[in-house]
């Protein structure tokens, strides 16, 4: 029945993205998490403080040799989070188009992606189509982690602009609206407040996963641990600095994200 | 008072829709004139609101035409969203934009659609906000307002596209009662300014004050139409009888 109908559809859909992976995001009212936050991020500041100044040697001297790494996974990390939005918005919104041709390469692009593994993506753009087109390893990894997230990304937005009510468009269309308009100026700027917690998420996994270049020749935080390891044998040491390294940058990015997370819901 | 000699603003022929396997619109045909106030009434289910809806094409039909203001809609080649500048419509669910300030939501299409400036469209907005009695509150989101008043600012957000129709989806069945009178004094303020409007409700008093004609609905089709005075002291079909005895 249209009227039954109509009722129902303008009921808000209660949607929680839930993404599991990436470093857990403390919410103020999570007080457990919070304290844990704490404890890890000072716990871990103080462990590099303490073995850098009093074991100087190697300590002290990996971390020298660390930042240059550091930029890189931070240079691959933001060019593949800001193209894989990029990605991920016209994924979204070809998945909830009514056209079926875009509709359908959207679908296709998430289901395949979704279905191989991000190290063998990284592979193939660079192994296997680096024998067709001759692309750098850095633009390889970067592509490889955009074109891979974006299939995530693409499904986050699609959930979240599904969690807008129907009765928005409806309203903006009424008004004379184009669907890009009404998207561009009604529905996504609510759909923004959803979207962005699974978004944070996926930034730090995606930072944890740039690890992973580090197998192509892009000399990203790990690769540079690597480098020096096998120069000076210090396994032990190196790679206990390396990962302190990443859990620092990655709780300080959950920290980071949380407070933009609060700004974004207390300034609507 | 409008007449059948008055242009016809919305012309229906034949109409068609289906939801499946349900009959929503079973062969109407239906003219509205301009400047006519039309009130839509029939049992839930009745097909009213898709009839309402299907005028700006948030329903598509199936089969027939439906003109409006001599352009034929269910003409692949129009432009729908320049027709729907002309039609404002009013929802039982307000849908105001919850992320825009009253002010802003009554501007936005304003400043988007009709290509108007933000000074210009929120001098009209003033204007309109003070006649639906809610300026006051133009700087307040929607959520500090009480449903009353999200109403009175999604018919103000629809008048300030300056449209020829105005078509009101049962805007009083999500209100409390106490706050059904001022979203229907604001209508029939509308009615007397000479606005075409098609109203689906089920309030029989504004109803019997506004319009000019009623029409009843069931089962998707037309059972019967006339004036307040035909429905309400002699109507003919047994179905309208048993329909007007259950909500009077």
């Amino acid at each position: 029945m249209a009227e039954i109908a109509d009722a129902d559809k303008d009921k808000p859909k209660k949607i929680v993205i839930d993404v599991g992976d990436g470093a857990a995001i403390p919410s103020k009212e999570d007080v457990g998490l919070f304290t844990a936050w704490r404890v890890a991020f000072t716990g871990s500041i103080a462990i590099v403080a303490y073995l850098a100044i009093f074991h100087p040697d190697p300590y002290w001297r990996i971390l020298k040799f660390l930042p240059d790494g550091i930029l890189v996974t931070f240079q691959v990390t933001i060019a593949a989070i800001i193209l894989s939005l990029v990605i991920g918005l016209f994924t979204g919104l070809g998945r909830i188009s009514k056209n079926k041709i875009l509709n359908g390469i959207a679908s296709l692009y998430v289901e395949v992606i979704r279905g191989i593994p991000l190290l063998v993506q990284l592979f193939y753009i660079y192994f296997a189509l680096g024998r067709i087109v001759n692309v750098p390893a850095m633009a390889s990894a970067i592509i490889a982690m955009s074109v891979c997230y974006g299939a995530y990304m693409g499904e986050i937005f699609r959930a979240g602009i599904e969690s807008i009510p129907k009765g928005q468009m409806e309203a903006a269309r009424s008004l004379g609206m184009t669907s890009a308009q009404a998207m561009r100026h009604v529905i996504l700027p609510q759909a923004i407040k959803t979207i962005l917690p699974p978004v944070g998420n996926e930034f730090v996994a995606l930072l944890k996963d740039s690890s992973l270049v580090s197998i192509l020749a892009v000399s990203d935080l790990l690769r540079r641990g690597r480098e020096f390891a096998a120069e000076s044998f210090n396994y032990f040491e190196t790679y206990t600095m390396v990962a302190l390294v990443y859990l620092i940058i990655t709780l300080f990015l959950s920290k980071l994200i949380s407070i933009m997370e609060d700004r974004v819901g207390a300034n609507r | 008072m409008p007449t059948d000699k008055s242009p016809v603003m919305v012309e229906m022929r034949d109409v068609y829709k289906y939801f499946g396997q349900l009959k929503a619109l079973d062969n109407v045909s239906l003219d509205v004139y301009d400047g006519e106030k039309m009130v839509l009434i029939g049992p839930s289910g009745s097909g009213k609101s898709t009839l309402l809806r299907s005028i700006n094409q948030l329903e598509k039909i199936d089969r027939g035409h439906i003109i409006v203001d001599g352009i034929d809609i269910s003409d692949p080649e129009t432009d729908i969203n320049k027709v729907r500048e002309e039609i404002g419509m009013v929802f039982q669910s307000f849908n105001v934009f919850p992320h825009k300030t009253v002010l802003e939501n009554v501007s936005l299409a304003q400043v988007v659609v009709r290509k108007r400036s933000k000074k210009e469209a929120s001098e009209i907005s003033r204007e309109l906000l003070d006649k639906v009695g809610i300026i006051e509150k133009a700087n307040e989101y929607p959520e500090k307002l009480s449903g009353g008043q999200q109403q009175r600012v999604a018919i103000a957000r629809a008048l300030a596209m300056k449209p020829k129709i105005m078509l009101f989806d049962e805007p009083t069945s999500a209100l409390d009662p106490e706050m059904i009178g001022e979203v229907l004094e604001v209508m029939i303020k509308l009615a007397k300014e000479g606005i075409t409007m098609i109203v689906v409700t089920h309030e029989m008093g504004f109803a019997r004050e506004v319009a000019d004609r009623i029409i009843f609905m069931d089962y998707g089709a037309i059972v019967e139409e006339g004036t307040p005075e035909h429905f309400f002291k002699n109507p003919i079909q047994e179905r309208t009888k048993i329909f007007l005895n259950q909500i009077l």
